[in-house]
């Protein structure tokens, strides 16, 4: 008895150090211009479900906004939520994420690294300062917009509203 | 050596697609395939007149190469025979294929968009026989083109395009060079401004028009057989996610064509299903 229970908190404890330092991107929130009619956007869900890890997408043709919601542990990178919009014929302005990841970097210059990805970020707040020094080597949960960039590349910048030690 | 030249473009190039997909049912358009989305149409092109009905079922099948580049392949088959004149803006009895190049593709706003679509077909007689003075002619493969541009958006569509298609002699008989032009103008009501999950309805106004040049049989042009003809009609398109729907007909606004040969042309109509097989494919890490 004492052996099992011995044995479940070492795998309790493991899952737990593991999904601290695991991360993802939690949800991605796309403006997507160029979508006039049900097949545009019945194109756009099936490329983003394609996608490994996510879970949900809607797409809102009037207001061109497409929000995808990914399961935990996914290793999605945001290329790929780009390819799904390109290769459909449309073009994809900012994306607000809420993404799992660590920060590395200094006080000075943090970075947020979404680890099982090739995908960091420079963190710069958005509007007034949070202090970011005493998250450097924490795992965190951030809020952010993902400036667009030229078709095909990936933004190196992330402009985050909310950062916060993970739980 | 000729026949053969268009024979192996016909089977590496791509065709025309008037009437496909998600846009008018008769007249030129810009949309293509996603990349990697396969697309069926198939359809029953009608037209009636005083000298009998013919009717025309299509296959098309589309390929998105790229997000602009589309191949595509139309297959058709006639029922029925009157004496009308040549027509390629409308769906007869040429096999084609050929590629679609959407050359201009400016987004700039949410639902809206701006381009221009290139196309080139071979275009080659299929196995059934021509009706009227078309049916005694050798027949020879020709090259057909089309540009389109165009906006769509989440409210009105608006397109315009053109098309021309040349057949080679045959035998000294030559089918009549078609220069056909459309003008297209779409509307989706507010309350039909709906979610990506519903039936998503818009109607159209499509004004058509063509030219064919005269016919040459056996080395000699063959007096009045040159047509120009002006169309204009309704359609209506209904689409649910990967399937679309549309019906349209269309009535002679004007029509300069010689009675004794062709008959009197009245109605042109058409009603077309699509299959949109979207891909779900997006490069792994």
């Amino acid at each position: 008895m004492k052996y099992t229970v011995a044995l479940t908190s070492i795998s309790l404890a493991a899952m737990l150090i593991t999904h601290a330092g695991r991360a993802e991107y939690q949800q991605v929130n796309l403006t997507v211009f160029g979508m006039d009619c049900a097949p545009c956007a019945h194109a756009i869900r099936v490329s983003m479900k394609g996608i490994s890890g996510v879970n949900t997408v809607d797409v809102d043709l009037n207001t061109g906004l497409v929000g995808v919601k990914l399961a935990p542990g996914n290793t999605a990178e945001l290329r790929q939520f780009n390819q799904a919009v390109e290769k459909n014929g449309f073009t994809h302005k900012d994306a607000e994420v809420v993404a799992r990841g660590k920060v590395s970097g200094t006080a000075a210059a943090p970075v947020l690294e979404v680890i099982g990805t090739a995908d960091q970020y420079a963190l710069t707040p958005a509007a007034s300062a949070t202090d970011v020094a005493g998250l450097v080597g924490k795992t965190v949960v951030v809020t952010g917009v993902l400036p667009q960039v030229s078709k095909g590349k990936v933004p190196d910048t992330l402009r985050y509203k909310t950062i916060a030690e993970a739980q | 050596m000729r026949f053969f030249l268009v024979m192996a473009c016909a089977v590496t190039l791509p065709a025309i697609a008037g009437a496909a997909d998600h846009g008018p049912i008769f007249s030129y358009a810009t949309p293509v395939n996603s990349a990697r989305e396969f697309s069926f149409d198939t359809g029953i092109f009608g037209r009636s007149g005083s000298g009998g009905t013919q009717l025309s079922t299509g296959s098309g099948l589309g390929y998105g190469l790229t997000p602009h580049i589309t191949l595509n392949a139309f297959l058709p088959a006639t029922f029925g025979s009157g004496p009308l004149p040549e027509t390629r803006i409308f769906p007869s009895g040429e096999w084609s294929a050929g590629a679609s190049w959407r050359f201009l593709h400016s987004v700039t706003s949410v639902g809206k968009r701006l381009e221009s679509t290139a196309s080139l077909a071979a275009v080659v007689p299929g196995p059934q026989a021509d009706s009227g003075v078309l049916a005694h002619l050798h027949r020879a493969p020709g090259v057909a083109g089309t540009l389109a541009t165009g906006l769509a958006s989440r409210s009105q569509y608006l397109w315009a395009g053109s098309g021309y298609t040349r057949f080679a002699e045959a035998s000294h008989d030559l089918r009549p060079d078609t220069l056909s032009w459309s003008g297209v103008y779409g509307y989706r009501p507010a309350r039909l401004r709906r979610g990506a999950d519903q039936w998503d309805y818009r109607g159209l106004a499509e004004l058509t028009g063509e030219h064919t040049g005269d016919v040459r049989a056996q080395g000699h042009l063959l007096p009045g057989s040159s047509t120009t003809t002006l169309w204009l009609g309704p359609s209506i398109l209904a689409i649910y996610k990967d399937v679309a729907i549309s019906g349209g007909v269309q009535a002679p606004l004007f029509r300069d064509a010689s009675t004794a040969l062709y008959g009197q042309e009245r109605v042109r109509f058409a009603i077309n299903f699509s299959y949109l097989k979207y891909s779900s494919h997006v490069s792994s890490h």
